[in-house]
């Protein structure tokens, strides 16, 4: 959909129809694989991904990621509610804040981030005309996203929000690149994250059928819907999703389920 | 501000058609991962529901890797006993093994197309992870 809106809705859904919410953590990873993958498929073919980012910053989520679900497998679930809570809350008060900044390249470029060789261009359709860029930070940048890994296998959501905003904030990619940059990186982490669930046997296959296609079908919906509403309506409508689901995850994590 | 020519003087895989096809490559590989994955899953779920009825599964699988996951399924397949369950297996190894596959690709690109050995190093340390990873146990 929008870069969230897949994880951070099926886990708070599937654990009010009674699923037990590390099932529920394990089944949204394993569908994040597809949603990021079926996305980042179209955004790489329209060559606005960047793969060097991707690739370079994929190293540290992926071990945040496997980590973030161990945690995940010891931890009892009242804190995992919390926790999903305060997520949920973060991400909220980012589209509160964020929204409409303009973007502008930046002036210099450090020399770690030149040796990474994290610059690109790509041609943007609505602007018509083709954008140069050139990332930066990547030393503050790689250990955010190795953070934003841990999130993502311990609550089984994309961190898609997160990740976003340390493309756009620290490393200064223009705001297209790094949401479908993000995509990519989500799909390996994803899959980092549901490899650990798999081996502890939390991936009940007789469910994640019927939610994954669930899944794929309302992503579909989802884009179908999404390109009719204009921004303001769709930032409103996941502003007030997501302080409803915070507040009552967080609710329930408090008074124990 | 200054021109991009300032910031990378050699790069290799500036060459601009080698990188499209490489792009084309790496989409059609989530693509049709996802496609088949999902078509696999669909006719799980159709083929339940006219064997039975109803459409859900009620089995879980018992903690195992992909590497054990995917070649239980392999042997089930070349014993002939095609069932709904093992659709929905395959389609669920399929998911996961998407972009694992996506992985290879960038690597062999940035090897034998790119010559970047710097990239070379990155993703082969991805590659390394997920492959640990799919052999967790």
């Amino acid at each position: 959909m929008t870069g969230m809106g897949g994880g951070v809705i099926l886990i708070p859904a599937l654990t009010l129809l009674g699923m037990d919410i590390k099932h529920a953590i394990a089944l949204s990873i394993l569908s994040i694989i597809a949603t990021s993958s079926g996305s980042a498929s179209a955004y790489v073919r329209d060559h606005i991904t960047n793969l060097k980012v991707g690739m370079f910053l994929e190293m540290f989520t992926i071990v945040g990621a496997l980590a973030g679900a161990r945690i995940t497998l010891t931890s009892s679930p009242r804190p995992l509610f919390i926790a999903f809570g305060v997520v949920l809350l973060g991400s909220w008060a980012a589209l509160l804040l964020l929204g409409h900044q303009s973007w502008e390249s930046a002036a210099s470029q450090d020399s770690f981030s030149r040796w990474l060789e994290l610059e690109g261009s790509y041609s943007d359709k609505a602007l018509g005309k083709t954008i140069e860029y050139r990332g930066r930070r990547a030393y503050l940048g790689a250990p955010l996203m190795f953070g934003a890994g841990v999130i993502a296998g311990l609550l089984g959501i994309g961190a898609g929000a997160l990740k976003v905003i340390i493309h756009d904030l620290v490393m200064g990619l223009p705001p297209k690149v790094s949401t479908t940059t993000s995509n990519l990186i989500i799909g390996v982490t994803a899959l980092a994250g549901t490899s650990v669930y798999l081996a502890s046997g939390l991936i009940n296959p007789g469910l994640a059928g019927p939610v994954f296609l669930g899944v794929a079908v309302g992503a579909l919906l989802g884009t179908r819907l999404l390109v009719r509403m204009t921004n303001q309506s769709v930032r409103r409508f996941f502003l007030f999703v997501l302080i409803v689901l915070a507040v009552e995850m967080i609710v329930r994590g408090i008074r124990g389920v | 501000m200054e021109g991009p020519e300032a910031a990378a003087p050699v790069e290799p895989n500036r060459e601009p058609s080698r990188q499209l096809e490489m792009d084309a490559l790496l989409s059609y590989i989530l693509l049709y991962g996802v496609v088949i994955s999902l078509a696999l899953v669909t006719i799980s779920l159709i083929w339940k529901w006219l064997a039975t009825g109803q459409v859900g599964f009620v089995y879980e699988l018992a903690g195992m890797n992909l590497y054990q996951f995917a070649t239980t399924q392999i042997r089930t397949t070349l014993a002939g006993q095609i069932r709904p369950e093992l659709l929905m297996n395959l389609g669920i190894a399929v998911l996961m093994l998407t972009p694992f596959m996506r992985v290879i690709a960038s690597l062999v690109f940035f090897a034998a197309v790119s010559k970047n050995w710097k990239y070379v190093l990155f993703t082969s340390f991805v590659l390394v992870v997920l492959t640990y990873s799919l052999f967790l146990r």
